[in-house]
């Protein structure tokens, strides 16, 4: 019997001492965020939506043999000696084309392996992270640009006529 | 290279208490057995507890067998994450199978990262340099607050207390903050690469962690009164899954499961890897307050008051850290020598944590082995529960403090 009493009245003291604590928080200000109009500042290192500054890319093909996971697809074209990419903005040659520079983001495990090896440093991941779409196909992120070589083609035309066709076909 | 020698160390005196506890089971079996009456067939029910269940800490399914309320056998039904690691290792170079150790353990991938990096490391002998060391215990023990967070908050929620759940999550946050600038990532962060780590900690950090710390030492107090003293959480709690000495050695418990039986092993103090030999921390055990020695409480307070020590050795190695650069020691190819082998274990917030990897001379390891401290933890679940109420198997399943991700793999 007497157990049973001092139960209750433990039970009663001990809820008091935790509803003091609770109580205490009433006072505090809150921390949490109306998310949609307020949001949190990210740091410069978060790792979130992959970004492909295309033009700065030499196609090198490092990143796709880091990613654990394959899914970034890159298909490369080699041109001559005699056509001139220009240079990516820390001045390295561009040596091959880029038909192809898709990432599967719905693939991706946001691990940031595939940015590190990546020589012109074109390939980062960004603090973006409201990524979400209706259709999973939305999520293959198309970066490069082949129709940008069709102007480079049709200057070198008068050139190499042979390389030419190869390309259309 | 961190010391990991693998060779069997010999428990401390004294570290082994009194094995002879009794268990204390409410009716089983002595007055479930049906009295005189011969015309009543009784049956034992099977009742299914998951997968989908929010009390499992994952996808756990338990197949009970019941007499009435009682529990008379329990066997849990794992594999519902089943994600190939170890296969899948097999397929992939050795730096890219980091990203996967983060998803077995996915409430202290940090831990999970160094265990595997301790083995590569030993195959391939490299010496770490001591700021890299620093760099990992430090995020290794922030990890470990932030998982057993999670374990306090989430038990705090199974037994019906909601408020300590936010409280931790609270918390953690704080910590994932800390991560996020070092790294960029909340949860998965392949942070710790072999030979060294993928950042060093961004300006401004020790004293965001400093501050962190600060705050957070009050708050373990908070905690104390808010959940662990109160009189409706020991009577759920207290008594509840005893587990004595000699059952935890034979089911092999390791890490705050062991602890709370009252068995003062941990892989920090008595086989150090990294650095934590140059720490002073002491090793919480269960000591029985508020029950038997080993219940549900004291596995529960074990995870409480360590939270504490890993305050004090982050507060520590800030303290000593030199510096230095982090990329320094990190191999171009990971290639450890043919036939190379070797076991490395280490402590993660849930027990010891074994990693066996096996190179053929290539850049991709020929086997990967975990053992993994809560697979092992499960295998106790029918010698916990049986005997007690169904309400209580959400206790024992809370304090052996599970993560299904890494009993699957
Ligand atoms: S972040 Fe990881 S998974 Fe995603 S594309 Fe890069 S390497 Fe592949
Ligand atoms: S590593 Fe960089 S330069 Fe090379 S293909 Fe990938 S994005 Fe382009």
């Amino acid at each position: 019997m007497g157990r049973y009493f001092s139960n209750i009245v433990q039970s009663i003291s001990t809820i008091w001492t935790g509803m003091n604590i609770t109580l205490k928080h009433l006072f505090t200000p809150s921390i949490t965020l109306q998310y949609p109009e307020e949001r949190w500042e990210m740091p410069e290192r978060a790792r979130n939506q992959l970004f492909n500054d295309i033009d700065d890319c030499i196609g090198c093909d490092q990143c796709a043999r880091a990613c654990p996971v394959d899914c970034i697809y890159i298909e490369t074209e080699k041109v001559g000696e005699d056509i001139d990419l220009g240079l990516t903005s820390k001045g390295t040659k561009k040596r091959l084309k880029v038909l192809r520079f898709d990432i599967d983001m719905s693939l991706c495990c946001y691990c940031g392996l595939c940015t590190y090896p990546c020589p012109t440093e074109c390939l980062i991941m960004t603090p973006h992270y409201e990524a979400s779409v209706y259709d999973r196909t939305d999520l293959l992120y198309k970066y490069a640009k082949p129709w940008e070589y069709d102007d480079l083609e049709s200057a070198d035309a008068s050139k190499d006529t042979d390389k030419e066709a190869a390309t259309a076909g | 290279m961190a010391d990991t020698d693998t060779q069997q160390v010999d428990r401390p005196e004294g570290a082994i208490p009194d094995a002879n506890v009794t268990v204390d089971r409410p009716g089983y079996p002595d007055e479930v057995a049906l009295e005189g009456d011969d015309n009543i067939e009784s049956e034992l029910m099977t009742l299914n507890m998951g997968p989908q269940h929010p009390s499992t800490h994952g996808v756990l399914r338990l197949e009970l067998k019941t007499d009435g309320e009682i529990i008379e056998h329990v066997r849990p039904h794992i594999g519902y994450l089943h994600r190939c690691f170890e296969k899948h290792a097999e397929s992939l170079s050795y730096p890219q199978v980091i990203p996967f150790t983060d998803r077995m353990d996915y409430l202290a991938a940090m831990n999970n990262n160094l265990a595997y990096c301790l083995a590569v490391e030993r195959l391939l002998e490299i010496e770490i340099p001591e700021r890299v060391e620093y760099v990992r215990v430090i995020i290794c023990e922030l990890n470990r607050l932030a998982s057993h967070l999670v374990s306090f908050g989430t038990y705090g929620m199974d037994i019906g207390a909601f408020t300590p759940f936010l409280f931790a999550f609270r918390e953690r946050e704080d910590i994932f903050d800390l991560f996020e600038m070092t790294c960029g990532a909340r949860m998965l962060y392949n942070y710790i690469w072999v030979g060294g780590v993928s950042h060093d900690f961004p300006p401004g950090f020790v004293e965001k962690c400093t501050a962190f710390l600060d705050k957070f030492e009050g708050k373990i107090n908070d905690y104390n009164n808010l959940l662990s003293y109160n009189k409706i959480f020991i009577e759920r709690t207290a008594n509840i899954g005893v587990l004595p000495v000699d059952k935890a050695y034979s089911y092999n418990l390791t890490g705050p499961n062991l602890r709370g039986s009252g068995v003062k092993w941990d892989l920090r103090r008595d086989d150090p890897y990294s650095i934590y030999d140059r720490f002073e921390f002491d090793i919480p055990v269960g000591s029985g307050e508020m029950g038997q020695l080993g219940d549900c409480w004291d596995r529960y307070m074990v995870r409480i008051r360590e939270m504490g020590e890993s305050v004090r050795i982050i507060r520590q190695a800030l303290e000593q850290m030199p510096d230095g650069d982090v990329h320094k020691a990190v191999p171009r190819n990971v290639r450890p020598p043919k036939d190379a082998e070797c076991y490395t274990r280490s402590e993660t917030p849930r027990g010891e944590m074994g990693i066996y990897v096996i190179s053929d001379g290539s850049n991709v390891p020929y086997r990967v082995k975990v053992k993994s401290p809560c697979f092992t933890a499960i295998s106790a679940m029918n010698f916990l529960t049986r005997g007690h109420y169904v309400a209580d198997i959400i206790a024992v399943i809370g304090s052996i403090d599970i993560v299904l991700g890494e009993v699957d793999r």
